[in-house]
């Protein structure tokens, strides 16, 4: 059987509908995720011992158990109870909470993987805990943060297309419905294939100059 | 002369190790002592105490005649109390201008440009006023550790403590940074210094302590501790560290 992309071609334009949604999602998704985690990490990282335990157990649940039985809970499952989530809201908010449990871990490794005489000194010269924090530990995390951050960001990208089983129409779900009408199964999902790697290369040579104007510093 | 900080019975542990035990020190103004030891004596543990690194399990520590308590303001106690790190501990991510400035803005919250000035003074006295914008990974580790004194001495310390302030350095490197505590001795700064180094300890202390597992085995002048130890424990110590 031959391949042909001529069908791939005429449908660009509803490919590039389904990568603004996916871009969408993923946009939001990891602001929100990014709020989860830091709240997440704070509260990892304190010495409070209720606000450890919410976030030690956030992480233990989001982390042991699959992204899709998470968003499958939250669209198809909270109904039951009365709740009813639009699509948009239950996928953004699905890949957030399960973004969020694993930028609290990163966030939280790397505060302490700042050496620990640099809180000393701060506090030495009279600095109070916030501020040490906030002026000495935190732009040293973040540093450390950033690869493992990107890493996170891809993969909640990716994850995206599991919001496809919640009838959002992105980039992957726009894909099967023109495999519906077209058969052409090989030619788009190579196609759906290749546009993740354009955004995510895109997010990623971002990513990499970042990285390296902090390392300058 | 006043005491400046009382160590009062102190104990300290860390799990089931005793660190210091039943432990009392009182310094006075402008007195330079000197703590030696084998490592694991509690001498740093000492110096952490005093500033508040540590918390203490029993006993009492005073500063200028007031208890430390959980009442005290140990970030205003802390600037009052300078330290220096075996490790230098200098901020990387800032120059060494901006180590000193640091808390000078934010625990002082005096503007830029008069921070900035003392800062400049600071580093000439440490005789690196062209190292102003370098990092510090950009500066050897003896420059680091000067850098570090500045820091500081930045908030006007009443006293000095410094942990193994040269234990770090590249032999060649460890004059400059004695250099510098000697001046400060000549200033008349209060400090106390754990330090293997036994010739700084015989030209500049008025004390010498010789700690051993958490306790004061000997005190005295250096020449009592140096020439005519009375504990068979400082004269082992002294022959070991001398090979």
């Amino acid at each position: 059987m031959s391949l042909d992309y001529s069908v791939v071609l005429t449908k660009i334009p509803i490919l590039l509908e389904g990568c603004w949604v996916t871009l969408q999602i993923s946009f939001f998704a990891l602001l929100l995720g990014m709020v989860f985690g830091i709240a997440g990490a704070l509260c990892r990282i304190s010495s409070n011992r209720i606000l450890n335990s919410i976030a030690f157990f956030y992480v233990w649940v989001i982390r042991g158990t699959p992204v899709m039985v998470q968003l499958f809970i939250l669209y198809f499952g909270l109904p039951q109870l009365g709740i009813k989530l639009p699509s948009m809201v239950a996928g953004v908010l699905g890949l957030a909470v399960n973004t969020g449990a694993y930028v609290t871990e990163i966030i939280r490794a790397g505060v302490q993987a700042v050496d620990k005489g640099q809180m000393e000194a701060a506090l030495s010269v009279g600095m109070n805990y916030r501020q040490a924090m906030v002026r000495i530990i935190g732009p040293q995390a973040t540093k450390i943060c950033i690869p493992p951050l990107v890493n996170q960001f891809i993969m909640t990208l990716k994850n995206s297309s599991i919001a496809s089983l919640v009838t959002i129409t992105e980039l992957f779900r726009t894909g099967e419905q023109i495999i519906y009408t077209t058969f052409r199964s090989f030619e788009v999902y190579t196609a759906v294939a290749v546009l993740y790697l354009i955004m995510n290369s895109v997010f990623m040579v971002i990513a990499d100059r970042l990285e390296r104007k902090m390392a300058r510093q | 002369m006043s005491s400046i900080v009382e160590m009062k019975n102190v104990n300290k542990a860390f799990g089931p190790v005793e660190v210091l035990k039943d432990f009392s020190l009182k310094l006075a103004e402008g007195e330079k002592v000197v703590i030696i030891g084998p490592s694991g004596s509690g001498k740093s543990t000492v110096l952490r105490c005093i500033n508040q690194l540590e918390t203490i399990q029993g006993g009492q520590i005073f500063f200028e005649g007031q208890a430390i308590d959980a009442k005290s303001d140990l970030c205003a106690l802390r600037t009052h109390i300078g330290m220096v790190f075996q490790r230098f501990n200098l901020f990387p991510h800032k120059t060494a201008l901006e180590n000193i400035i640091e808390a000078l803005l934010i625990v002082k919250k005096k503007s830029r440009p008069e921070a900035e000035k003392i800062a400049a003074a600071l580093l000439d006295r440490v005789g690196l006023v062209d190292k102003r914008d370098s990092y510090p990974r950009e500066l050897s580790g003896g420059q680091q550790q000067r850098v570090a004194i500045a820091r500081a001495l930045a908030m006007s310390p009443k006293i000095m403590l410094f942990d193994e302030p040269t234990s770090a350095l590249d032999p060649e490197l460890v004059g400059e940074v004695l250099g510098v505590m000697k001046d400060l001795v000549k200033e008349g700064m209060t400090m106390v210094v754990v330090t293997h180094e036994m010739a700084f300890a015989k030209e500049v202390a008025d004390r010498v302590i010789f700690m051993d597992q958490g306790i004061i085995m000997e005190e005295g002048t250096p020449a009592q501790i140096f020439e005519s130890p009375s504990h068979e424990r400082t004269r082992l110590f002294l022959k070991r560290i001398k090979h």
